[in-house]
């Protein structure tokens, strides 16, 4: 009779865990049907071979909405609202992580952060803990009409491995051969001043999070570059990001330098297949510069509040933090290259790209990802970066490099007050 | 007629009408105490507090102390008053013109003119911004044509330079709100009996007299509305500014709002400090405006 | 009649006028309009003439989902919120007019206060506020706080202000009382003001971004102006889709406005004397 008893119980004890777990449900918040909806839609279908007791809902919500809801709900202590997922861009992390300390989950033994690009995970530790599992690849590169650097003598090879300066040179014969821009941006050159800085192993703060500007060499170097940039004539300064995308949709401009992500927009010019060329990104002329750089990419993390956090980091993990192939189904489909290392073994990511002239783009963006240097990001680098080019544009403007980093150092320091 | 805006027969309110007449406004009091001057009283008390996200500490009043030393929120008030001073009158100059012009019974296709006029505030601000950042950029219509017929020999830097921005933000302001205000004015000017024109035309009064003596004076209310509506809506300006320039070239273009939002919402959350800005927009508001009322109001 | 047909060159100059400003005013909206008709490609090269894409962007747009949602709940929202404010701000209105006295005017005076803060600084309070009231994701949370504006109720104050006291006497020596005399006697009346004040209403209502974004979270409460702006996030944007969708969600505006404006007629007021 006891035994029975006792069977009943544990019977009864499994199937209520059994309910419990059916009932278990994640809400996620992310952007981008093409691309982070869609990875997240095909995730989903892998989990739930793995533990089909997980329902998961996910909630289209802009990436700036992602961040005002958070903002709303963290800071007025209602966090009831707040999903179980939220995808996050990488250079806000440091700041919700931080100022909001104890409403994101650690993750630190659950996920096997061994296999990430170590630029990503840094994006996402405070205090030595670590809140995020790495998802699109923010890496840098130059993405440049061969045809254009033909007809003005030059060819991939000679775009590869070089300085600034040298691109410059190149940039000015080729407007000369084809009489368009040889570089497409948007204005005020944000973009540049973070990834520039990036590239040279430096960032806006020192290895203490104070400001490091007005005696940063790398920051200085990016500046002279970018003014550079601007006087040679070569870019084109797009007002809008529509401007920007149309400038080398319509052939106006030979070349962008951007975050990898931009290839969907570039592969949009049907009548160009065959015509482009990917190669990494041109270095500063200082004794730390590198080729490559990141910018943009945007990691997963799980709020504290949420009542399922284990459930959502173990999800994240076997997904997108294990899963070779599911990253060979996301890039085939929608593009979304890896930030997960071993997702390059991958038959996908060897396979020729005939809009790049059967080139291994994805081979070779997965190579420079790897020696993205790594630097010490900090809580204000939007401030930072807003500050630096609110400095070159008074350098535009006849302020002196020194006056205007000066500026900038005392700006940042004041908002850090 | 006795309009109510003129002196008032003495004595015709007894005391218990005049009690009845709170029934009338209670309801939008209650409503409005609870739900606007309690988040305000909050929010002022959020202004005392220094640091960031959820690190906040007590701290006077250094969050007011610290404004002078900002240097975006001494350009972007700058930036504000530039606005307000340019932009507010001739807006309202000309919603007025266009309503009295549109209030012609005679006129043909006043219907659709006032339905064309009032598009820009139906227009999504996306498809706005795109359009006009494109004809104002390097190599946009404005300066292709301005080159073409020889104007400039360089393009015109209207979104690169401040001064050109900013005046870019005004039009900007001008195309978005003109035919918004102009609804006002139409719906004020239905008061105005029709016959005082007639008796002003057999006087021989000229269409401008007729604008400066009968128009004006009798849509002083809807006038004033207007005024402090748009005072308090230049120095709240955001979405253009967001939308056009987000605030650039540098700080250019940057007003008090864009700089409280960006303080909220973008970046590292300084609640406090952004509050205490709020703040002293909230008090440049009501000192304009209660000049305004007592102006207006005079009889 | 004929007298009408002749062309006065005043009348001609004031056409032109007219003409150059609703081209200026409405060529943004044309161009949404035609937008919506090309695809992404066409549009950022600057095409400014119609195209053959109307179908693929709105399959495009119905195969993204939610469209109905957000549409209804959008005109759901504005037209609950309209007819409600219009109703107890321009009581309010009325009464600190026709009830006119020291305090009314004082408190008048407070209550324009509290339009003079910008909402993003009282964002945050009013979150916590609602959502401690439970208030969150319902259409009471999102109403409340528009229910009575500073703006209307300023905006009927200064337009009763016009309105001829006499009918409220007359009104009052019939027996009427007070209440019936707003309803039956200045409502109808002030028809333009109310058809104003409806449009600029049911316009604040229907664009509102912030208060919904936060207020408003679960799926079922999508609201166009956010369901238009999810578009815009991607990586790649589809243009035409993006210029569909802001083209749909202007018409309800356009139709509200062309309805109400017809009450825009001169002597409304003077017929009723």
């Amino acid at each position: 009779m006891k035994k029975l008893i006792s069977l009943l119980l544990v019977t009864v004890l499994l199937l209520s865990a059994a309910s419990a777990l059916a009932q278990t449900k994640l809400t996620v918040w992310c952007w981008d049907p093409a691309f982070n909806i869609y990875a997240m839609e095909e995730a989903k279908k892998v989990y739930a071979l793995i533990n089909p007791d997980v329902e998961i809902e996910v909630i289209e919500t802009l990436s700036a909405d992602c961040e005002t809801k958070q903002t709303a709900a963290l800071s007025s202590g209602q966090t009831d609202t707040l999903p179980d997922i939220v995808l996050m861009q990488d250079n806000s992390g440091r700041r919700f992580l931080d100022t909001f300390p104890g409403a994101y989950f650690a993750m630190d033994g659950l996920v096997d952060y061994d296999n990430f690009a170590t630029y990503k995970i840094d994006k996402f530790t405070s205090e030595g803990k670590r809140y995020a599992v790495p998802f699109d690849n923010g890496v840098a590169a130059t993405f440049v009409r061969t045809d254009y650097l033909e007809a003005a003598g030059f060819t991939l090879a000679d775009l590869t491995d070089i300085t600034w300066d040298r691109f410059i040179e190149i940039g000015l014969k080729v407007k000369e051969a084809t009489g368009q821009f040889m570089l497409v941006t948007q204005t005020g050159y944000a973009d540049f001043v973070s990834m520039i800085t990036q590239s040279a192993d430096f960032w806006f703060f020192d290895e203490e999070g104070r400001p490091n500007i007005n005696t940063n060499p790398a920051v200085r170097a990016m500046v002279e570059v970018i003014v550079k940039l601007h006087e040679s004539g070569i870019v084109k300064e797009a007002v809008d990001w529509s401007e920007y995308i149309a400038s080398f949709n319509n052939g106006s401009a030979a070349s962008t330098i951007q975050g990898c992500w931009i290839i969907g927009s570039i592969v949009l010019a049907e009548d160009q297949a065959g015509k482009w060329g990917v190669t990494n990104i041109p270095r500063l002329d200082i004794e730390s510069g590198t080729n490559y750089s990141s910018q943009g990419g945007s990691s997963w993390v799980v709020p504290a509040s949420s009542k399922n956090a284990e459930v959502a980091v173990d999800f994240l993990s076997k997904t997108f933090g294990e899963s070779v192939e599911f990253y060979q189904t996301i890039l085939q489909s929608s593009g979304a290259i890896a930030t997960y290392l071993p997702a390059a073994e991958g038959p996908a990511y060897a396979e020729p790209h005939p809009f790049f002239n059967g080139q291994k783009v994805f081979e070779d963006l997965m190579g420079y990802s790897a020696k993205v240097p790594l630097v010490k990001y900090g809580v204000y680098n939007y401030e930072a970066r807003d500050e630096i080019v609110i400095a070159i544009e008074a350098i535009f403007n006849g302020t002196s490099i020194d006056d205007a980093l000066n500026s900038a150092q005392s700006a940042i320091e004041f908002i850090m007050e | 007629m006795t309009a109510l805006g003129a002196p008032r027969p003495r004595g015709g309110l007894d005391k218990r009408t005049a009690r009845k007449g709170w029934l009338f406004i209670l309801p939008a009091v209650l409503l409005i105490l609870a739900l606007s001057f309690y988040p305000m009283i909050q929010a002022f008390l959020l202004s005392l507090q220094k640091g960031s996200g959820n690190n906040l500490s007590y701290g006077g009043l250094s969050n007011y102390q610290r404004l002078p030393r900002d240097a975006t929120y001494v350009a972007a008030l700058g930036n504000t008053f530039y606005y307000l001073i340019i932009q507010v009158p001739i807006m309202l100059l000309l919603a007025l013109i266009l309503a009295v012009m549109l209030n012609d019974s005679k006129l043909m296709g006043r219907g659709i003119y006032r339905t064309l006029i009032f598009l820009p505030c139906a227009t999504s601000l996306v498809s706005c911004s795109m359009i006009f950042l494109q004809l104002f950029s390097n190599n946009g219509l404005l300066n292709n044509l301005f080159m073409r017929w020889g104007w400039v020999s360089e393009p015109i830097p209207f979104l690169t330079n401040a001064v050109y921005a900013r005046l870019v933000i005004i039009v900007t302001m001008l195309w978005r709100w003109t035919g918004y205000n102009m609804v006002f004015y139409l719906a004020g000017l239905q008061s105005i009996d029709h016959q005082i024109y007639e008796a002003a035309r057999i006087d021989g009064a000229s269409v401008m007299q007729q604008f400066a003596k009968i128009t004006v004076p009798l849509l002083r209310p809807i006038i004033l509305f207007t005024t402090v509506l748009s005072t308090n809506g230049t120095l709240q300006l955001f979405d253009e500014v967001r939308i056009m320039t987000a605030g650039g070239p540098g700080v250019g273009t940057a007003t008090l709002s864009w700089h409280i939002y960006r303080s909220t919402f973008e970046q590292v959350p300084r609640f406090g400090y952004a509050t205490a800005m709020a703040f002293t927009i909230f008090v440049m508001v009501a000192v304009l405006a209660f000049i305004q009322m007592k102006v207006g109001e005079r009889t | 009649m004929r007298r009408r047909l002749h062309i006065r060159p005043q009348r001609v100059l004031k056409h032109l006028f007219l003409i150059l400003v609703s081209f200026l005013s409405a060529f943004p909206f044309y161009w949404m309009l035609s937008s919506a008709t090309n695809d992404t490609a066409d549009i950022i090269l600057g095409r400014v003439l119609p195209g053959r894409h109307l179908l693929v962007n709105w399959a495009n747009l119905v195969s993204a989902g939610k469209i109905g949602t957000a549409f209804f709940n959008s005109v759901r929202n504005a037209v609950v919120l309209t007819a409600l404010s219009l109703f107890i701000s321009s009581m309010a209105g009325y009464g600190f007019v026709i009830f006119r006295d020291k305090w009314k005017n004082k408190v008048m005076g407070v209550l324009m206060l509290s339009m003079m803060i910008p909402p993003a600084a009282t964002l945050i309070p009013m979150f916590r506020m609602f959502s401690q009231l439970g208030l969150i994701n319902t259409l009471a949370g999102f109403m409340l706080p528009s229910i009575a504006t500073v703006f209307l109720i300023f905006m009927f104050r200064q337009a009763t202000q016009s309105f001829p006291y006499e009918i409220v006497q007359a009104a009052r020596i019939d027996g009427l009382g007070e209440f019936n005399i707003f309803l039956r006697m200045f409502m109808p009346i002030m028809r333009p003001t109310y058809a104003a004040a409806a449009i600029v209403t049911f316009m604040n209502a229907w664009n509102s971004y912030l208060w919904p974004l936060v207020i408003l979270q679960s799926p079922d409460q999508l609201t166009l102006p956010i369901y238009a702006g999810s578009f815009r996030g991607g990586y790649v944007l589809d243009y035409g889709l993006i210029m569909l969708v802001v083209t749909i969600s202007t018409i309800p505006m356009l139709v509200i406005f062309f309805a109400l404006q017809r009450s825009f007629v001169v002597g409304i007021l003077g017929s009723v004397k």
